[in-house]
């Protein structure tokens, strides 16, 4: 191909100077073509803002409870550093997006601490049977994943071994045969060890030899599961239980491993919750529906307590071993309790200040 | 064709047992079985009085913890939980409705003829077996104690305290108290037992007595020597992912070889 002279000229030099190659006037291009920064900008934001919208819309259709959030709630903030007025507005988002999504019309509390209320709890060890129906109440009232795919409880219950120390044992040491004697009586359980059983199912309890220890979030005083979330999403209220906004939770599971109780468990994956078994009457920080990837725990019921109600496993305790009350009222069962009976906190050692407190006639 | 001839029958015959199975009202047991049973229907929308356990039959969960309750009335101690707020029971008069009758007919007090009041221990006959299959060795108080210790001589529809006195059904720890004081003086500050309901201690709350866990004709539940019979419990928790058995927990202490 024969290039001039002239064109290559024109191709090395700059429109600026003067070369009218090709044939148009320097200087003299339409207003609509210059491409300034804040044109560029201004495009691309709607350009951004189309397609995002559009995905919105397209989501909105779906089944799904990440889908189905609207703008405001993926952008809102902590619920905690919100307004009053802020608060309002993601219950009512959630009521909305609730409603919808399990067909009848559920409330999304956002009842604050009562001034002169510090929750307690105290459970009777010894009057535990194991029949798990704490366990059972609990997922009723708050919520939790159920099915194969995804179980969660938040309530444990061990069974443990009756400790004793007898004659028969005094040789039984471990390990055998290596000549290094531990003692009489070594690896026999005395009393109340943290080692036992979770999965038991006989015919019926409580078995004969056994002990029953629930475990559940012990609502510490000074909780390291607070101390350790890099987002303070959960976070003590004033009246004693500790709560997490879920909205706010990036699922970095440093509170499950910093929980020295194995309180807190994890939404793996979407949680499964059949509409007709849901509870519509949910708390904010409680009971209401969770999403993949965030942590949950128990709340003391926090949807019920906070509305003068008993939390739901201490309701349905067939025993009678689970006892909830008001630490600062002196007439509260809980503190009748700590007045008179044995009791201890687990894991007293770690200075964590449990307001639940186990007790023994 | 033949073999579709009978999926209309198969399918008649489904729908049958679905609308029958839906007509059967739930019933459950609230704290034991043999007590307060109580049957499921819906209070509210949305709002059931009870859940129940699919596995047990127990009930899991209250709509409203004081349905169906009344007064519990008065107490004659001063400084109970129960004077402070307001508490309710569920009577349990009605469950024993053909008292009336009974004392009408064998414990008039005058009837039959030579039927002896006092409480020495003898064996019944043909009456109550099976209630108490030996009258002389109650399994309650190990043989030391007779039925009308508890129940009153004439109206049958009544306990009975130490003097005598009659006592509702409704509030058989006024008869319990007369040998479990210390019990009793927990159950009342509520320590001891189950409520429901509000838990401030000014709240109103549904008090479960005595009788509403412990069989009250054999409390000791056999050997066991505990006041609680034995129950069915609920479903293990789910094993984790990838976890075929949990035998690794069930192994006995020392047992293992590191």
């Amino acid at each position: 191909m024969h290039v001039t002279n002239k064109e290559k000229i024109c191709n090395q030099q700059s429109p600026a100077e003067g070369c009218a190659c090709s044939g148009q006037a320097p200087g003299a291009a339409p207003a609509d073509n210059v491409s300034s920064r804040r044109n560029f900008l201004k495009s691309a934001g709607m350009l951004s803002v189309n397609s995002l919208l559009g995905t919105a819309a397209l989501m909105t259709m779906s089944d799904d409870a990440r889908a189905n959030m609207d703008w405001a709630e993926w952008f809102q903030g902590n619920y905690r550093l919100m307004s009053d007025e802020e608060k309002a507005l993601a219950r009512a988002r959630l009521e909305r997006r609730y409603s919808r999504e399990y067909g009848k019309a559920v409330t999304v509390d956002g009842t604050p601490a009562q001034e002169g209320v510090l929750m307690g709890y105290a459970l009777n060890i010894k009057k535990c049977i194991g029949c798990r129906r704490c366990a059972k109440a609990c997922v009723e009232e708050n919520n939790q994943s159920r099915g194969k795919d995804q179980e969660i409880e938040w309530i444990r219950v061990l069974k443990m071994e009756k400790g004793e120390f007898s004659k028969e044992k005094m040789n039984q040491g471990y390990p055998e045969g290596l000549g290094i004697q531990v003692g009489g009586n070594a690896y026999s359980p005395a009393g109340v060890v943290l080692e036992g059983e979770h999965y038991y199912q006989p015919e019926a309890v409580p078995e004969k030899g056994s002990v029953y220890m629930p475990i559940a979030c012990m609502q510490c005083e000074k909780p390291p599961c607070v101390k350790v979330c890099p987002v303070r999403t959960t976070y003590r209220e004033a009246d004693g239980p500790v709560v997490i906004d879920y909205n706010w939770c990036i699922g970095c599971r440093m509170c499950m491993s910093a929980c020295p109780y194995w309180a807190r468990r994890f939404n793996w994956s979407d949680p499964k919750l059949p509409k007709e078994a849901m509870n519509p009457v949910t708390h904010y920080l409680g009971n209401r529906p969770r999403m993949k990837g965030v942590v949950e725990k128990c709340t003391f019921c926090i949807q019920r307590t906070r509305k003068g109600r008993y939390p739901a496993c201490v309701e349905v305790c067939p025993v009678g071993a689970r006892k909830f009350g008001n630490l600062l009222d002196p007439n509260s069962e809980v503190s009748r309790i700590i007045e008179r009976k044995q009791v201890f906190r687990l894991k007293a050692e770690l200075n964590t200040y449990p307001k639940f407190f186990y007790f023994m006639d | 064709m033949k073999k579709y001839a009978f999926l209309p029958a198969v399918l008649l015959l489904w729908c049958v047992s679905l609308s029958s199975a839906r007509a059967e009202p739930v019933k459950c047991f609230e704290s034991r079985k043999g007590a307060s049973e109580v049957t499921q229907r819906m209070i509210g929308e949305n709002l059931p009085n009870v859940k129940c356990s699919p596995k047990t039959g127990a009930v899991l969960w209250w709509g409203d913890p004081l349905d169906g309750t009344v007064p519990m009335g008065d107490m004659p101690v001063a400084d109970a939980d129960y004077n402070r707020g307001k508490a309710v029971v569920k009577p349990r008069t009605d469950k024993v409705g053909l008292l009336p009758l009974c004392g009408n007919t064998c414990h008039t007090g005058v009837l039959p003829s030579g039927f002896p009041q006092n409480k020495d221990t003898r064996q019944l006959v043909m009456m109550h077996q099976a209630i108490v299959l030996d009258a002389t060795k109650l399994p309650h108080g190990r043989g030391s104690i007779w039925c009308l210790d508890c129940h009153h001589s004439t109206k049958r529809n009544k306990l009975v305290d130490h003097r005598d006195n009659p006592i509702s059904f409704d509030q058989p720890q006024l008869l319990c108290g007369k040998c479990h004081g210390e019990v009793y003086r927990d159950w009342r500050e509520g320590i001891h037992g189950k409520r429901i309901g509000e838990w401030a201690s000014t709240g109103t709350k549904r008090w479960f007595v005595c009788t509403e866990c412990h069989n009250p004709h054999n409390v000791q539940h056999g050997e066991r020597n505990r006041g609680i019979a034995q129950h069915q419990p609920e479903n293990a928790p789910a094993l984790p992912k990838g976890m075929k058995t949990a035998d690794h927990e069930r192994r006995q202490h020392g047992a293992a070889k590191h």
